[in-house]
């Protein structure tokens, strides 16, 4: 395996780990930061491929602080609603979530 | 970039200083109408913005952003839809929400989202066009706090829009490893050209990846379980634009890069498109016979009707992509009427939602009636209507690239959409009404001024569907300009 290999396999993981933590987690606050990770191991694999690719050097680390200043938007919004369904049902648990069904 | 880039990207400039202007407006506690008319100037500025552009001819700004023809015809179709959806808001909010400001400030964003996605060729554009329009869409669904309906949508659009724009930044990534470019156009060159390059397993990956997220975004079989929940969960005129303009940015921006999928129908692609694009007319008309709640029942349709655009999107030609434009027009205008008519019967307790609440309106609100009546029949493609025609060119061009296995799933699955919107039709006109006591006309000055504000939204829609409907050359024309800079 290459360097960039060790990167992308790195990138993966983080990424399945988040992944699963968004599907198995039943705490918002928990899912949301299990989507961080997920955007931080794409941001990883970027800044990686940015530096290995050549020619096209500097792209992906411009991509990647795209990625860096959304992922803050998302968060911030995210917590924002959770804190807004705290104060209906005192709860941060997504299994609250369960309304809506059909 | 240079002067003339900003010239050319005057409509959105317009669209971002008319959400800093209501923004602003909103903290000197204007009015509720001030900052309809405040959102309603910005979106007519933007439109005015767009002959303006046109005439520079298409531009390329900077790497990120082309503004040709195709890119307006869209804005101006998301831009007239926004306006649409402030006029209904207007009264759907004046009946609950105190202060609107903001409400408005993050629907010109959504828009300017949306306008981004269209006009972007790279991935970095495309991405902040995705989560401009996403991140605006998550406190807009769950924006009136008043019920928990609405913060449950909110929860669940944010968790799913996240972890899917996730899996699209990976798929970017692994495409950006293969290829070395972040351009959307090296990107749409790699299936025309076919085979040879896309053999590699990380390209294939990257691929299928970017496939979620935009699956997600259209909300398509098997990426459409947000769908009913969010439909049901948001606010009606929110609603209305989650389902047109979210989505239709979506499809322009796929109509212009993923075209070369169409040129080979034996690739892996190709096969996936289809596979979506049967699901999901299987599925949405199935599972919208089962659903008592309109709001939901309208969801699996936009599911259903997102498959038939991907029928013609398969389709080769020019033919082709106007019939996905045009199903794209009649899609909107009906899709605005349909769920104007449930935010005007909104009261400030629920959504008129459940098909109970449309016992008998024929008797009670007989215009409404017949224009929700109108739309549904286009919905299902009833002849003399928009939804008809869409429907026509779409089988035009599929029948034309012979792609008779999708034809037949379209055709026979239309016939089970015909049976439930049907329904809310024989509800309206048949059916006796409860003896709940009618909706309560709305007493409340702003409340009369914002019900004429929808009805004229709704007149507009009906006199579209009609008019399209019977006379479509004006549209087919301009289409045919439009997408003729497409490869």
């Amino acid at each position: 395996m290459s360097a960039v290999d060790w990167y992308l396999t790195l990138a993966t993981g983080l990424f399945c780990i988040g992944a699963y933590g968004v599907l198995a987690r039943r705490n918002v606050i928990l899912i949301v930061m299990s989507l961080e990770l997920m955007l931080n191991a794409v941001n990883i694999a970027l800044v990686a491929f940015a530096d290995f690719l050549p020619g096209a050097a500097g792209r992906g680390t411009f991509f990647a602080l795209f990625i860096i200043t959304l992922a803050a938007a998302e968060v911030t919004v995210g917590l924002a609603i959770v804190v807004a369904n705290y104060r209906y049902s005192r709860s941060v648990q997504a299994d609250e979530f369960s309304e809506m069904k059909g | 970039m240079t002067a003339a880039g900003v010239v050319t990207l005057l409509p959105f400039i317009a669209l971002t200083l008319s959400a800093v202007v209501v923004m602003l407006a909103g903290t000197f506690h204007t009015s509720h109408r001030l900052t309809v008319g405040l959102t309603l100037g910005g979106l007519a500025w933007t439109l005015a913005m767009l002959p303006v552009t046109a005439a520079r001819g298409g531009r390329q700004v900077t790497e990120l952003l082309l503004l040709d023809d195709y890119t307006l015809f869209f804005i101006g179709l998301l831009v007239l839809t926004t306006a649409g959806v402030v006029l209904l808001s207007y009264g759907y909010l004046e009946r609950r929400e105190s202060h609107p400001h903001d409400y408005y400030t993050l629907l010109l964003l959504a828009t300017l989202g949306g306008a981004t996605l269209v006009a972007s060729t790279h991935f970095a554009s495309f991405f902040l066009g995705l989560e401009v329009l996403s991140v605006s869409l998550y406190t807009l669904i769950a924006y009136p706090r008043l019920h928990a309906d609405f913060i449950e949508a909110g929860v669940k659009y944010l968790v799913l829009a996240a972890a899917t724009a996730a899996f699209l930044l990976f798929g970017m990534a692994l495409v950006y490893a293969e290829l070395g470019t972040m351009s959307l156009n090296g990107f749409a060159l790699l299936h025309v050209t076919g085979g040879g390059a896309a053999d590699t397993s990380l390209l294939v990956g990257g691929f299928v990846l970017i496939i979620v997220g935009i699956g997600f975004k259209l909300g398509v079989v098997p990426f459409h379980m947000w769908t009913p929940d969010i439909y049901q969960g948001a606010p009606a005129p929110v609603t209305a634009f989650v389902a047109t303009v979210s989505k239709g940015a979506m499809v322009a921006l796929l109509l212009r890069y993923f075209r070369g999928v169409s040129l080979n129908p034996h690739d892996t692609v190709w096969i996936v498109f289809a596979a979506i694009a049967a699901a999901s007319m299987i599925a949405g008309n199935l599972l919208a016979l089962l659903q008592s709640n309109v709001k939901r029942l309208l969801a699996y349709s936009s599911i259903a009707h997102l498959g038939y655009i991907l029928v013609a999107f398969l389709a080769v030609g020019r033919t082709a992509a106007v019939a996905v434009g045009f199903y794209l027009v009649a899609y909107f205008v009906t899709t605005l009427g349909a769920f104007g008519v449930v935010a005007e019967l909104s009261g400030a307790e629920r959504d008129a939602d459940r098909i109970d609440d449309y016992r008998g309106l024929a008797a009670r609100r007989p215009l409404l009636a017949a224009t929700f009546a109108l739309v549904l029949f286009s919905l299902a493609g009833i002849p003399l209507t928009v939804g008809f025609l869409g429907k026509f060119y779409v089988v035009n061009a599929g029948a034309r690239s012979q792609l008779w296995w999708l034809l037949i799933v379209l055709v026979a699955t239309s016939t089970i959409g015909l049976y439930y919107y049907t329904r809310i039709v024989v509800a309206m006109y048949v059916e006796q009404p409860q003896a709940l006591p009618s909706a309560p006309r709305p007493a409340r000055l702003g409340a009369i001024a914002g019900s004429r504000a929808s009805d004229a939204v709704l007149i507009v829609v009906a006199g579209l569907v009609l008019f399209l409907g019977i006379y479509p050359a004006p549209l087919i024309r301009l289409l045919e300009h439009v997408v003729a800079g497409l490869p």
